[in-house]
């Protein structure tokens, strides 16, 4: 029996905190699509970076057609025949095709381009897996499906024998997506070994011929497509779980504060949702479910096409944050840093920035009443700084956090918005922050929880909104919500349901 | 899907034209229809001789731009060489060596910038902003901030070649009626020409592109990225450089104010051609039409007698519209790729 064109074997890999990978074990072989499933953060990503050499294995080593392969680096990967399509493309918009396909390995003529030779190969390559472009086309002038294709041709010109697909489909219409999966079969015909990563499920069934679930890190199975079912791999993802860490006390559910009404726009379709005062509502679903992208429409950032947004029943002005904030919405975004905070600023003027007209009427700082009322919530949220003039640069991303939750405290807030509220932050201040939003909800705020880790919006949640493809998939109570209804919500098509097409159409 | 979108864009389409040929006819048409003498056969060359500077320096200006940069040290470089180019022929230097050290120096400048940017990481803005006024106090040093003449000497046969016609043609007995191709202007097509040739059939011109598209994923390619940008940079110089020479020629003296916002028409220039200053994007052909439109708005405007000082009111103007010109032209193509 001939060594597999590529193995894993007993491979692990941690970073500072987190086991990433832990003796996992995967092969490939020769003309095979070997697709790898798992939520996010189950190792998959981390698993590919060590074949493209942009990690190294802690333990365990990588075989290539059974020699073990000391070393990588992205280079080496390049060169031993190993490429990897991204979603976001690495292709010069102002230059052919050919010219795109050849960047940095021309051929040459004397000191001249061999254009003609190069055109030539470039139609021999996109011929031999059935594209037809003109390789004197431009790229910008091509469609972003097409743009993947050259992204592929781009590798076999490379003669790469391994081919790795993080998540090609994600911005593809169906007709392009059926193209794509007709050109992996045609790579498959030409003994090219493929990884294929994917959260659309029923893609797996077209296109793969063995299937590795992957969960916190660990291999759970490999099987082979023929022999495993939807629900099989639905179970694996999900798996069982530890629950901790989550305060959650029962608390009085009052009127409703929030809600979205047929909400459309970009991304997203007919979303309608409502918080109550005293409740947490989660809203759970795959990256790129259209979760964020509603929550930044409804508080005014992004514009949406139709649909309302009410403010204790009351329609709120779309495009328009101040007016949401003023309303008592409060929107803690998932990238703090960038959005969330001013970093070279300190604590106070970070805190103070959403109620200055408030704490100064007459236009005039008044930095001791300012010092005074920011004081008040480092105390209350425990924020541990010496001084609240501190730099909000130094502050690690928990500390930072709450410093965006006084922020929004001050304003007199009512509903929070928080994306992705623990992401970044280590395991001592999540519990921290999870007890501050029980608290928030127990003085009687409601707050909209976007998360993509389950334990956290099963933990956290009296409600559980799940979304796929830019619509709410269904609506899961406290009690309804565990890990495989919520998973099997957000694997599901509700659109597939609603009409044809996908999503992704731009 | 695919074979209707690559096909479709081999035939000829607006969008393959540079955008600033449709400003340049626009600018040509309307001048020529209102300006009495700006459509006759003196003028027409006269116009060609100044705007071959601009040419020079709009092209140095593009490459650098396309690459992701820019550079605002061209103005002072031209006066730097340019003086430095004047003393060596009042000292008696022989006309060809005076040449080749002003060149050398415009490139030494050029290289300097490059190591700023690539080696330094200083921002392409800043460091060549530094540079400006470094070459530009060399200028006025070396000049103690006068004009600068050279007494007729044994090579003044050559400079006269230089400053001479190539052709000439008369259409009538007055001077505008005369048609006639200076050598300058010859040695600007020449140059345009070669560079434009390199650009377009060696890797010169698509790794410009990658460079200033994504520097990191034009050096994941294997392009050697600081050894191209700071080619780049020199090649800039070294037309800031070859601009003052013309400026020597057509003038028979060097001021060392000669530079002076040179950089900035080269930048609107270049901008005007389709350049995007994030760099990824742009056209040579479009820099020339860019520098020639705003020739003709200057030329026009002198014509009619109005004073030079609103030239620049007239020039922020030509750029605005040029580029919302562009920005239709866009519009246009994006809507026309949507359909097919």
């Amino acid at each position: 029996m001939t060594a597999p064109l590529l193995e894993f074997r007993h491979i692990s890999k941690s970073f500072p905190g987190v086991k990433a990978l832990e003796d996992v074990s995967v092969d490939l072989r020769a003309g095979e699509v070997h697709v790898i499933v798992g939520e996010n953060g189950a190792g998959k990503s981390t698993l590919m970076k060590l074949l493209s050499g942009a990690y190294a294995a802690d333990e365990g080593e990588l075989l290539l057609e059974g020699t073990p392969l000391r070393k990588n680096s992205p280079k080496i990967s390049e060169q031993i025949g190993i490429a990897m399509i991204y979603q976001e493309l690495t292709l010069v918009p102002e230059l052919s095709v050919a010219d795109n396909i050849f960047l940095g390995h021309e051929i040459h003529k004397g000191p001249l381009l061999n254009r003609r030779e190069m055109e030539r190969r470039t139609e021999a390559l996109l011929a031999s897996i059935g594209i037809a472009v003109s390789p004197r086309t431009l790229l910008r002038n091509l469609s972003i499906a097409n743009q993947q294709m050259i992204e592929i041709t781009k590798a076999l010109s490379k003669n790469a024998k391994i081919i790795v697909f993080d998540e090609p489909t994600s911005s593809l219409t169906s007709a392009e997506i059926a193209e794509l999966f007709r050109i992996i079969a045609a790579l498959r015909e030409k003994g090219v070994g493929m990884f294929y990563i994917s959260h659309r499920l029923e893609e797996i069934f077209e296109i793969g011929d063995r299937v590795t679930i992957m969960r916190d890190g660990k291999r759970i199975s490999t099987t082979a497509i023929a022999q495993t079912s939807m629900d099989r791999i639905v179970e694996g993802i999900a798996g069982r779980r530890i629950e901790n860490v989550y305060t959650r006390t029962p608390s009085e559910r009052g009127e409703t504060l929030f809600a979205l009404r047929n909400l459309s726009g970009g991304v997203f379709k007919n979303v309608s949702l409502q918080v109550r005062s005293g409740e947490i509502v989660g809203v759970a679903g795959l990256v790129g479910s259209g979760r964020s992208e509603v929550a930044r429409a409804a508080f005014g950032i992004d514009a949406y096409k139709s649909g309302d947004v009410l403010v204790r029943g009351k329609p709120l002005p779309r495009g328009n944050p101040q007016t949401a904030s003023r309303a008592g919405i409060a929107f803690l975004p998932e990238d703090r840093k960038r959005e969330g905070l001013a970093l070279s600023l300190p604590i106070r003027e970070n805190t103070v920035i959403s109620a200055l007209s408030r704490l100064n009427p007459r236009g005039i700082i008044r930095r001791r009443k300012e010092r005074a009322a920011v004081q008040k919530y480092v105390d209350d949220l425990e924020i541990s700084t010496p001084t609240v003039e501190k730099l909000t640069n130094f502050l690690s991303g928990g500390t930072q956090q709450k410093v965006v939750l006084a922020k929004w405290l001050l304003s007199q807030a009512h509903t929070f918005i928080f994306d992705e509220p623990t992401r970044g932050i280590d395991i001592g201040s999540k519990s921290n922050i999870y007890s501050l939003m029980d608290e928030l909800v127990r003085q009687g705020a409601g707050i909209l929880m976007i998360s993509s880790e389950l334990p956290e919006v099963l933990g956290m949640s009296d409600r559980i909104y799940v979304m796929a493809q830019g619509r709410i998939a269904g609506e899961l109570s406290r009690e309804e919500a565990n890990h495989y209804a919520v998973i099997q919500l957000a694997f599901s098509r509700p659109e597939a349901a609603a009409e044809g097409g996908t999503p992704d159409e731009r | 899907m695919s074979a209707s979108a690559g096909r479709k864009n081999r035939g000829f389409g607006l969008s393959l034209l540079p955008n600033s040929i449709f400003a340049f006819l626009l600018v040509f048409l309307l001048a020529s229809l209102w300006v009495p003498r700006f459509f006759s056969p003196g003028n027409l060359s006269t116009l060609l001789l100044q705007a071959s500077i601009l040419i020079i320096l709009s092209i140095g200006m593009s490459l650098v731009i396309i690459a992701g940069g820019i550079d605002l040290s061209m103005g002072g470089v031209l006066s730097m060489c340019g003086v430095i180019m004047a003393l060596c022929l009042s000292q008696g230097m022989h006309v060809l060596a005076a040449i080749l050290v002003g060149l050398a120096c415009g490139g030494l400048f050029g290289l300097l910038n490059g190591f700023f940017v690539t080696r330094m990481k200083v921002p392409a803005f800043i460091a060549t902003f530094g540079s400006m006024g470094i070459a530009q106090s060399i200028a006025n040093t070396l000049s103690n901030k006068r004009t600068i003449y050279w007494e007729e000497g044994s090579h003044s046969s050559i400079l006269d070649f230089l400053g001479g016609n190539i052709i000439r043609i008369e259409f009538g007995p007055e001077a505008s009626m005369i048609f006639y191709v200076p050598f300058l202007v010859v040695l600007t097509v020449i140059v345009v020409g070669c560079i434009i040739f390199l650009f377009k059939r060696t890797v010169l011109g698509s790794y410009t592109f990658a460079i200033g598209e994504n520097e990191e994923t034009a050096r994941l390619c294997g392009i050697a990225t600081q050894k191209w940008t700071l080619l780049l940079y020199m090649i800039s110089g070294m037309m800031a450089s070859l601009a003052a020479l013309l400026v020597l020629i057509r003038t028979n003296s060097m001021q060392p104010t000669s530079g002076d916002g040179l950089e900035f028409q080269a930048v609107v220039a270049a901008v005007l051609g389709g350049n995007a200053l994030e760099g990824g994007k742009g056209s040579l052909y479009g820099a020339v039409f860019g520098a020639l439109t705003l020739y003709v708005v200057r030329n026009s405007l002198t014509l009619k007698g109005i004073d030079t000082s609103t030239t620049m009111i007239v020039i922020g103007a030509v750029l605005v519209g040029g580029m919302i010109l562009n920005e239709l032209a866009a519009r246009h193509e994006r809507a026309r790729s949507r359909k097919s």
